[in-house]
């Protein structure tokens, strides 16, 4: 499914940013993006803003795919900026450089039938490593019987951002489903009653998920601005030293704009 | 210039030129396979021959290859692949098992018996099933199947009885081989109705003037002369079955579990994962090195699968080939 999202979406940002572009302006700098399909959505909302307000100056070319296939891609040098949706690790290529562009909140979700509130720390790190197994000792948990652990793919930057910062570094259990995008996780999850995962909050703000509070901290946008959430991780675009000639224009808007700051108040968190 | 490639060509010319095409075929399947090859080699070595063995929980190990990054230490590329190799031997057998049963059976009703208005309509709809692609199936099952054996098949004691052990979701082995079954029949079934088809009609009337009943005639003539497509056809369906990819990834529970029988019932709904599969849902993480070079021996395994069933439906085919007709 994230392959024929990311065809689609591949071929529709090419034909709507190629439309603004002008015909014939050969002149023009192109920006090829690849990456997380978490940030996907914000990144191509801000290229076309970028194009609307920058006329016959730049066109963008965005693929996702995943985070870690940014950072290859741009390491690699196949495209000029590379979307990442966890922090930088050690194991990432040298030489690249990372600009936090906004921030999200990653949400426990549940079966929209298990009213569950809230969870404390302890609680959600014993089930997500698999020493609670069970409904009946979760309290305020309105499912029964066993429960049903979806994970991601360890190649994931949401799995990764969820065990640093709401595992204490702990691995959820290795015997959780891992799905491979954060779409089928949560199909999984509306489809099991049993079922607990996690997801960013532009997926979880959708509906048909029931999103779980932490420590009586509701996961939504209001509170991971406050700061008062625990679970807020980055978006970055990534390029292979420092952002030069386009890429450096697009990325300094992004940050210093009020119009790039419009955009990504509407779901996400701007990083000042 | 123009003129004398439309001029009629010269044998000795058409006969080069042919070749160089279907040389380069062949050498680009040689150069597919070194490439590949080159880049497992890493994980082999590191491994050994109990690449193939099993212990440990694959996917730890896999999270390892992926923390490690750039420089990884011999240490990470350890991988016992033995749940993958496992998974994709029982899904694919059971699939195909089951797809020949329905296949030769309902190929013998349409080309023998069925009356010729529904054959009319039959053969075009099962060809058009034949090319359907497989996510389409692979949606279904996540939208349908899945869901209904997780909450309508499986108890809360069944799941409560491994709760420790694995998590039965719905998603697993009966969804698997339930929709890989449904996507190979039909391709079996369109390449063993044209081999029925193509069987002399004298051949089953002798059979009917020696005294035999229709049914007899169908089993021992018809259906013998039609043995070397009926294996064809296995081997084209087993090499779809085992090239699986997405849909497996989408309906297997993406967890590399090995399925025992022993566990009776449960041995239905326990999840698995398939190399092809582990490919798809593993693809993002080739920029790690040990994590890239496995995917790549993941790879070879399905390649040189491929060429030993080749082989395989081959010398199946060479003793039956003296009453054959071609499919």
């Amino acid at each position: 499914m994230t392959r024929i999202r990311r065809l689609s979406a591949v071929l529709v940002a090419a034909g709507v940013l190629g439309v603004a572009a002008p015909a014939g302006a050969s002149a023009l700098s192109t920006i090829t993006i690849s990456g997380a399909t978490a940030s996907y959505p914000l990144v191509s909302l801000l290229a076309q803003k970028y194009v609307k307000v920058h006329p016959h100056q730049v066109k963008f070319k965005i693929a996702q795919g995943g985070a870690q296939i940014g950072v290859n891609d741009v390491a690699a040098g196949r495209v000029t900026i590379g979307d990442v949706s966890r922090d930088p690790l050690e194991a990432d290529p040298h030489g690249l450089v990372f600009y936090p562009v906004a921030k999200y909140a990653i949400c426990v979700v549940t079966n929209k039938a298990n009213t569950l509130a809230t969870l404390t720390s302890s609680q959600l790190i014993s089930i997500f490593t698999g020493k609670t197994r069970s409904w009946s000792a979760v309290p305020g948990a309105s499912a029964s019987g066993t429960i049903d652990l979806i994970s991601r793919t360890s190649v994931a930057g949401v799995l990764t951002n969820f065990q640093t910062l709401l595992l204490e570094g702990k691995k959820v259990s290795s015997i959780a489903a891992e799905e491979p995008s954060e779409g089928l996780l949560r199909q999984q999850v509306e489809n099991d009653p049993n079922s607990i995962g996690f997801l960013s909050n532009y997926q979880s703000d959708k509906g048909g998920v029931n999103a779980v509070g932490l420590g009586g901290v509701a996961c939504n946008k209001a509170s991971a601005v406050s700061g008062q959430y625990p679970g807020v991780a980055r978006f970055y675009e990534v390029t292979k030293g420092k952002a030069t000639g386009a890429a450096s224009g697009f990325i300094a808007w992004i940050l210093h704009s009020r119009a790039a700051r419009k955009i990504i108040n509407t779901q996400w968190i701007p990083v000042t | 210039m123009l003129k004398r490639l439309r001029d009629p060509w010269p044998d000795h010319r058409a006969e080069l030129t042919l070749g160089a095409v279907s040389l380069l075929v062949g050498g680009v399947v040689v150069a597919m396979v070194a490439f590949v090859g080159v880049h497992a080699w890493p994980t082999f070595s590191h491994n050994g021959l109990s690449w193939l063995g099993s212990g440990g929980t694959l996917e730890t190990q896999i999270a390892n290859m992926q923390a490690t990054g750039v420089k990884a230490p011999a240490s990470a590329y350890h991988l016992r692949a033995w749940p993958l190799v496992y998974g994709t031997l029982l899904s694919t057998v059971a699939a195909v098992v089951l797809a020949l049963g329905i296949a030769v059976l309902s190929s013998i009703f349409i080309v023998e018996l069925a009356p010729a208005r529904l054959r009319r309509i039959a053969v075009p709809v099962i060809r058009l099933l034949a090319s359907v692609p497989s996510v389409i199936y692979g949606l279904i099952g996540v939208l349908v199947l899945v869901p209904f054996v997780g909450n309508d098949l499986i108890t809360a004691s069944q799941k409560a009885s491994v709760q420790n052990v694995v998590e039965l979701t719905g998603a697993g082995l009966i969804v698997t081989v339930a929709i890989l079954t449904v996507m190979i029949t039909p391709i079996m079934v369109a390449l063993i109705c044209e081999a029925l088809v193509s069987v002399p009609n004298s051949w089953r009337e002798g059979a009917i003037a020696l005294g035999v009943n229709p049914v007899r005639a169908i089993l021992a003539v018809t259906l013998r002369a039609a043995r070397p497509a009926i294996v064809a056809a296995t081997v084209l369906a087993t090499a779809r079955a085992l090239g699986e990819a997405i849909m497996i990834s989408m309906v297997s529970g993406s967890r590399s579990f090995t399925p025992k029988p022993i566990d009776g019932l449960l041995f239905l709904f326990e999840p698995l994962r398939t190399l092809a599969s582990a490919i798809v849902d593993y693809h993002e993480g080739v920029g790690a090195p040990a994590l890239g070079s496995t995917l790549y021996a993941w790879a070879l395994v399905l390649l040189f699968s491929a060429f030993a069933l080749s082989l395989a439906g081959y010398l199946i085919k060479l003793p039956l080939r003296r009453y054959q007709v071609r499919g």
